[in-house]
Order: structure tokens, then C-alpha cells, then sequence
């Protein structure tokens, strides 16, 4: 899963990107309004924290810009908790609000939600065959009993679930499982889905040749 | 009681009493003079009847030797009346015609008593069984009075009205008749008098208190705006439409006031919102910064970066506290200014040297044009609101601008000029500059809260003086603050 976090505040875009790495999500961050728009306009994110007033253009701008050509999940962080903010923010398409100061552990519960939601989701357990994949907790189990899987596997199992019968390619896996800073020329996802097979059996993931993976 | 309390009700109370009272003594008075009407007429009636008997009386008394009445009866032949003289009072006889006068068939049963030295001589049929006034009028006092007393005439029970007539000669003669009739009639009287008063006074009462409604409407109309007003909605008028009187007069005053005071809330209200505003934001950067570095261990390194982050966040939120309980000093009015006399332009000099170093770090060049000006207040304030303008002058520049300071004495007033070559401020947001928590470029990332101009502001006029702002965008901005100079 790949976020874009849009803040102004460095010590708190700092904090958020590196605790929702942490949570295994991939994170790219922008400072101002433009910034933000523009990656947000030319990568898939599979969801974006968006601050209300920031420099150049302001949350709203962004969200109305976005909303024109995508329909990425958009959670407004707002330091206004008046209704008439809120009612704004929901009408101008964003998805859901957090009010500063928030907590962490609700910026990641939303988060969760809405990455669901987007997914036509309404459960936090998804199962296939017999693996349970529980997203709210973040973890993979077979047969009843606890995988020990790497972020990044997680996220890799978690994606390819959330898109169950579809086919996803090299590059959307690429897009949202790896974030600005990572080297999306190496073989590293190939690696990923050799240790997913190993840890939930070799027919876990399908291989498409010449098109993608998908979970059946 | 309530009732007293309410304007409205003192005056229906006053206004229904002072009702009541006229219509008393107007119904009082028309029933006396009914009353007199009918008695006057029962007693001319009684007055008519007393000349017969008297005559009757006369012709046969000694020592009588002129008539005691100015008008005797007419028709009357004195022949006709028998000798009574000394007589048993059984021969005392009328006249037929005037007997007739005391006719039993007549409704108002005329009657008389005659009483000589205390005895009934004689009494017509209709005459009351017990000799009523015998023991009064046969009282050897009464007797002796003056023979030329006038008759003397009282209502008595049964309803009944009787004349006393004293002859000279010593006979007492009583006519009397009943006055049922007329007695009936006045009650007739009372009951009509009494039911229009009532109905007077029912109206008069209705009337009374639409009027004193209709006066008290406005300050009802006032007390149901004030009391939605203290329940906190701060947006209702009085109506003065309708409130034209002396009471409009206080509507419009009251309007004012609630208008004021609904700006002043607002601008309270807002003031407490922008600065919890504020707040948040260091706030959650405390919040995010600890709760992400104790989800797990961390080396000495990152904690070091958490604890400086929390610092950076803690000090914005000391800068900002410290300028809201400036601005709130100089709110109050509690702010001692110092009344100093200082050289203004070695102010304004030792600020530009303070802010050169950041000024060099940007590459702004800092030139100054100072006249010596004296001015009294507080040199260190003053030093504040300079210092305030010269780094927005500089922050709000592009690298390389410049920065020109002013001094002169115009007019009397120390003028202080300090012009930039920045990005300038949008025309729309020029008259708001001065506004707490406003900030032109809506990012906080400079960590200001945009307090500086407002806090200047503040000082300047609490040292009498002004300060105004010039703009064009991206060619620079110019502050010019005005202070009295002193002579």
C-alpha cells in the first residue's frame, strides 16, 4: 500500500511518514500544495493525508484539482473542527477527516478504512482458501496458525488479496508496494513473491506470464 | 406578589379603581337626585292634602282669627264641615271632596292622624294601626314651640312618607302615604345604574387594558429580545418598526449596544478559535513525534531527533503563548507603558543592527536614512514593534532584495518607514494585515502565528500613534509607523 502524506509541518510529516512506514506502507511525502498535487496527479497512491493549509496552494485547491481526474482515497487532516470545515472537506471529495491533534492509532485506523472502502471491502478479515488475511491487525494466517511474514510480504499478499481475481501487474505492484526513495529496478519483488510462496504455498500466487500475478 | 410587580397590571388596578370611583359617585348621584324627584313629588302630593284637613279644623277653633295658610282650597265652602268643636274625635268629619283625597281605593293609601294636646282626635282608615309618632310630637317641648314651625317630613318603615304639621292652635296633623311604588321604582333605579356601571366598568376595564397593552408592547417586545439574547443568540434586534415612542428611542440604543456586543463576541470567539488553532498544530507535532517513537525501541539517535522535535514544538508554543498574553495585556489596558524620552532613530539603528545578521544570511541588503527624533514612551516596546516589521521586511523578501528604514520628523510626529523589495501582499488581504492570526501566504511552516502586526499595532496605539500599510505586489511593501514627537 503507497500513501502520499502532503504537510508543511517537517517535524510532523516526519513523524507521520515514518510511523506509517513502520505500519508497512510505502510513503512518499510533499511539503506544499503543488508538490503534493503533482505527485498525487502522477502516481497510484492508494490514499493521501492531506493538510488543509499549506503554502502555494492550500488543501482544497488540491483536493478539488484531484477529484477532476482521480478518485484516490483522500483523508483531510484539518486543524478546524468546526462543521462547516468538515462539511467542506466531505463535499469537496474527501473521503474522511482527522481534527489535529490527533492520534496515530486513528490516522491508521481511517487509513485502513478507507484503503477497504476503495477495495469494495467491508470486512477487516479477508479469507482465501485456507488463509486468513486480517488487515486491521495486520498479519497472515494458514490453517489457523500465525505466519511470520515481512512488511513488505504483507503488503504484497495484502494488495494482490484486495484485487482478488484480477490481474496485477509488474508495475501497479511496483507502484504501490515501493515508495519514491526505493530502487524500482531491482528484482526485488520477484524475491517477495518466491518467500510468499514459500511461507502460503506455491499455488497462493498465480504467475500470468507476460502480464502480472493474481491471487485466484 | 407578581401581579404588583407588572407595570401593566399597576396600571389596569390603578385605572379600574379610579373607574370605579367616578362611576360610584356618578351613579350615587343620579340615584339622589331620582330619589329627591320622586319624594319632592310624593311630598307636593302630601302638602295638597294638608289644606282641607286644616280647614276643616279652623273655622270651628276659638282664638283663630286669620287664615294659617296663604292659599286655602277653593272648592271648599266652609259651611259643609260640621261644628267639631270640643268634640269626641269620632265627630271629627272631612269633607267629602277631601276625603276622597284619602280614598282607600287609591294605591298609594293617602292617610292622616290628627292629635290634639297628645289625643287622636282622628285618622282617616288607611292610617298605620299604631300611632306612630304620638309620643314624639304629644311631648309638652313640642307643644310648646313656636306655633310657626314648618312641617317636618321623614321616610319611615313600612315603606311610608309622612308630613308633621304643628297648627298654632295645638292640633298636630300627620299625612302620610306609602311609597312602595316609588320605593320599587328607585330599586328599578338601583339595578339599572348597577348593571350599566357594571357594564361600564367592564368596558372601561377592556378598554383599559388593550391601551395599556398596546403601551407596554415595546417593552415586551424588548423583554422577549433581551431574554433570546441572554439565552445566547446574539443576533436578534428589537423591532423598532413599530416602537416610535420614547420606548423606540431606547429600542435603537439597545440595538446598538446588542450589535457591539454580538462583534465583540464574534471577534472573542474567533480569537479563541484562531489561537486553539494555533495550538494544534505543535500539539500533534508532540503527539505523532512521541507516540511514533514509543510504538518501538529506538537507538539514542532517534530519540535525540523526537525529543528535538518536541523541543522546536514546544518553544512555537511558548512564542505563541507569549504573544497572546501580550495581546491580551494590551486588550485589558493593564500595560504600564513607560514614559521615557528617547532618541526614537538609536531605537530604530540598534534594531537594524540586531536583524543585519539574518538580513546577510538572505543576502538583503539594509540601508538606513535616521534624523534624531525625540519621542517619550517606551524605548524597549518600541524596539519590539521595529524589530517585528524589519524581519517580516526581510523574511517576506526575495534573496538579494533590499531593505530601506526611514526616520523623520513630519508634522510633529516621528514617522518610521520601512520598505521591502518582496513579494509585496495581494490588494485582498492589504486591510487585513493588521488582524490577529492573519497571514497572507495561509502556511505556518514560518511558525509564525500572525500575531507580529497585531501585537505592533497594539503598541503603537498604546503610545498614540498609528501605523499603516503600502503595497504593490511583487515589487515590495512599506510599513510606516507614526508616534507624537515630543517638542
Amino acid at each position: 500500500m503507497r500513501i502520499l502524506i502532503v504537510e508543511d509541518e517537517p517535524d510532523l510529516l516526519s513523524s507521520l511518514a515514518q510511523a506509517l512506514r513502520e505500519e508497512g506502507y510505502a510513503v512518499d511525502t510533499a511539503n506544499d500544495g503543488e508538490d503534493g498535487f503533482y505527485k498525487a496527479e502522477n502516481y497510484e497512491y492508494d490514499a493521501v493525508v492531506l493538510d488543509v493549509m499549506l503554502p502555494k496552494m492550500d488543501g482544497w485547491e488540491v483536493l478539488v484539482r484531484l477529484r477532476k481526474i482521480k478518485k484516490t482515497p483522500v483523508l483531510m487532516l484539518t486543524a478546524r473542527d468546526q462543521s462547516r470545515d468538515r462539511v467542506r472537506g466531505l463535499d469537496g471529495g474527501a473521503d474522511d477527516y482527522v481534527v489535529k491533534p490527533f492520534d496515530l492509532p486513528e490516522v491508521f485506523a481511517r487509513l485502513r478504512a478507507l484503503i477497504r472502502r476503495s477495495a469494495n471491502k467491508t470486512s477487516n478479515v479477508i479469507e482465501i482458501g485456507d488463509v486468513k488475511i486480517d488487515t486491521a491487525a495486520r498479519n497472515v494466517s494458514r490453517a489457523g496458525k500465525l505466519m511470520d511474514l515481512t512488511p513488505r510480504e504483507y503488503a504484497l499478499v495484502q494488495f494482490l488479496a484486495l484485487h482478488r481475481g484480477e490481474v496485477v501487474t509488474r508495475t501497479q505492484l511496483y507502484e504501490h508496494l515501493f515508495d519514491e526513495n526505493d530502487d524500482t529496478f531491482s528484482n526485488l519483488l520477484d524475491v517477495h513473491v518466491s518467500n510468499v510462496r514459500k511461507k502460503l504455498g506455491t499455488d497462493f500466487i498465480a504467475t500470468r506470464r507476460g502480464h502480472g500475478y493474481c491471487i485466484e | 406578589m407578581k401581579i404588583f410587580k407588572s407595570i401593566k397590571w399597576r396600571l389596569q388596578i390603578w385605572y379600574g379603581l379610579i373607574l370605579l370611583g367616578v362611576l360610584v359617585a356618578l351613579e350615587i348621584t343620579a340615584y339622589q337626585l331620582e330619589r329627591n324627584e320622586l319624594f319632592d313629588r310624593v311630598d307636593s302630593e302630601l302638602q295638597r292634602r294638608f289644606s282641607p284637613i286644616a280647614d276643616a279644623l279652623r273655622p270651628h277653633h276659638p282664638g283663630f282669627g286669620h287664615p294659617p295658610f296663604d292659599h286655602p282650597p277653593q272648592d271648599q265652602m266652609p259651611g259643609d264641615f260640621p261644628p267639631p268643636n270640643d268634640s269626641p274625635p269620632g265627630e271629627f268629619h272631612l269633607p267629602p271632596q277631601a276625603a276622597a283625597l284619602f280614598s282607600s281605593d287609591d294605591p298609594k293609601k293617602f292617610y292622616f292622624r290628627i292629635f290634639r294636646d297628645g289625643n287622636d282626635i282622628a285618622s282617616s282608615t288607611n292610617a298605620p294601626s299604631p300611632p306612630t309618632r304620638t309620643t314624639i310630637i304629644t311631648e309638652p317641648g313640642h307643644l310648646n314651640r313656636p306655633p310657626n314651625l314648618g312641617p317636618t317630613t321623614q321616610t319611615l318603615e313600612p315603606p311610608r312618607r309622612e308630613t308633621t304639621h304643628i297648627l298654632p292652635s295645638g292640633e298636630i296633623i300627620i299625612i302620610g302615604c306609602s311609597i312602595t311604588s316609588e320605593m320599587d321604582q328607585l330599586k328599578t333605579t338601583t339595578m339599572v345604574l348597577t348593571v350599566a356601571g357594571v357594564i361600564i366598568l367592564f368596558f372601561g376595564l377592556a378598554g383599559g387594558w388593550w391601551i395599556s397593552s398596546r403601551a407596554i408592547r415595546p417593552v415586551e417586545n424588548i423583554s422577549a429580545t433581551a431574554v433570546k439574547i441572554s439565552a445566547g443568540d446574539l443576533s436578534q434586534r428589537i423591532n423598532t418598526a413599530e416602537t416610535e415612542s420614547e420606548l423606540g428611542q431606547l429600542a435603537a440604543v439597545l440595538n446598538s449596544t446588542f450589535t457591539r456586543l454580538e462583534a465583540a463576541f464574534a471577534q472573542q470567539k474567533q480569537f479563541a478559535s484562531d489561537a486553539a488553532h494555533e495550538l494544534r498544530t505543535p500539539v500533534s507535532v508532540i503527539l505523532t513525534q512521541t507516540q511514533t517513537a514509543l510504538n518501538r525501541e529506538r537507538n539514542a539517535g532517534e530519540y535525540k531527533q523526537t525529543v528535538e522535535a518536541c523541543q522546536r514544538a514546544a518553544q512555537r508554543m511558548r512564542r505563541l503563548i507569549t504573544a497572546l498574553l501580550e495581546l491580551a495585556r494590551l486588550d485589558a489596558g493593564q500595560e504600564q507603558m513607560k514614559r521615557l524620552r528617547f532618541d526614537f532613530s538609536k531605537t530604530v539603528g540598534d534594531c537594524v543592527e540586531l536583524i543585519r545578521p539574518l538580513a546577510d544570511d538572505r543576502g538583503v541588503k539594509v540601508s538606513t536614512e535616521l534624523s534624531q527624533i525625540e519621542i517619550e514612551g517606551d524605548s524597549e516596546r518600541l524596539g519590539l514593534v521595529v524589530t517585528n516589521l524589519l524581519n517580516n521586511a526581510v523574511q517576506y523578501n526575495h534573496d538579494g532584495g533590499e531593505v530601506k528604514v526611514r526616520t523623520k520628523l513630519e508634522n510633529g510626529m516621528a514617522v518610521l518607514a520601512v520598505s521591502d523589495t518582496g513579494q509585496g501582499i495581494p490588494a485582498e488581504d492589504l486591510p487585513r494585515v493588521f488582524e490577529r492570526f492573519y497571514r497572507a501566504d495561509k502556511s505556518r511552516s514560518s511558525g509564525n502565528a500572525g500575531l507580529g502586526l497585531a501585537i505592533s499595532k497594539a503598541l503603537v496605539a498604546a503610545h498614540g500613534g498609528s501605523i499603516d500599510v503600502v503595497s504593490e505586489e511583487n515589487v515590495g511593501t512599506t510599513f510606516t509607523v507614526r508616534l507624537p514627537a515630543t517638542a
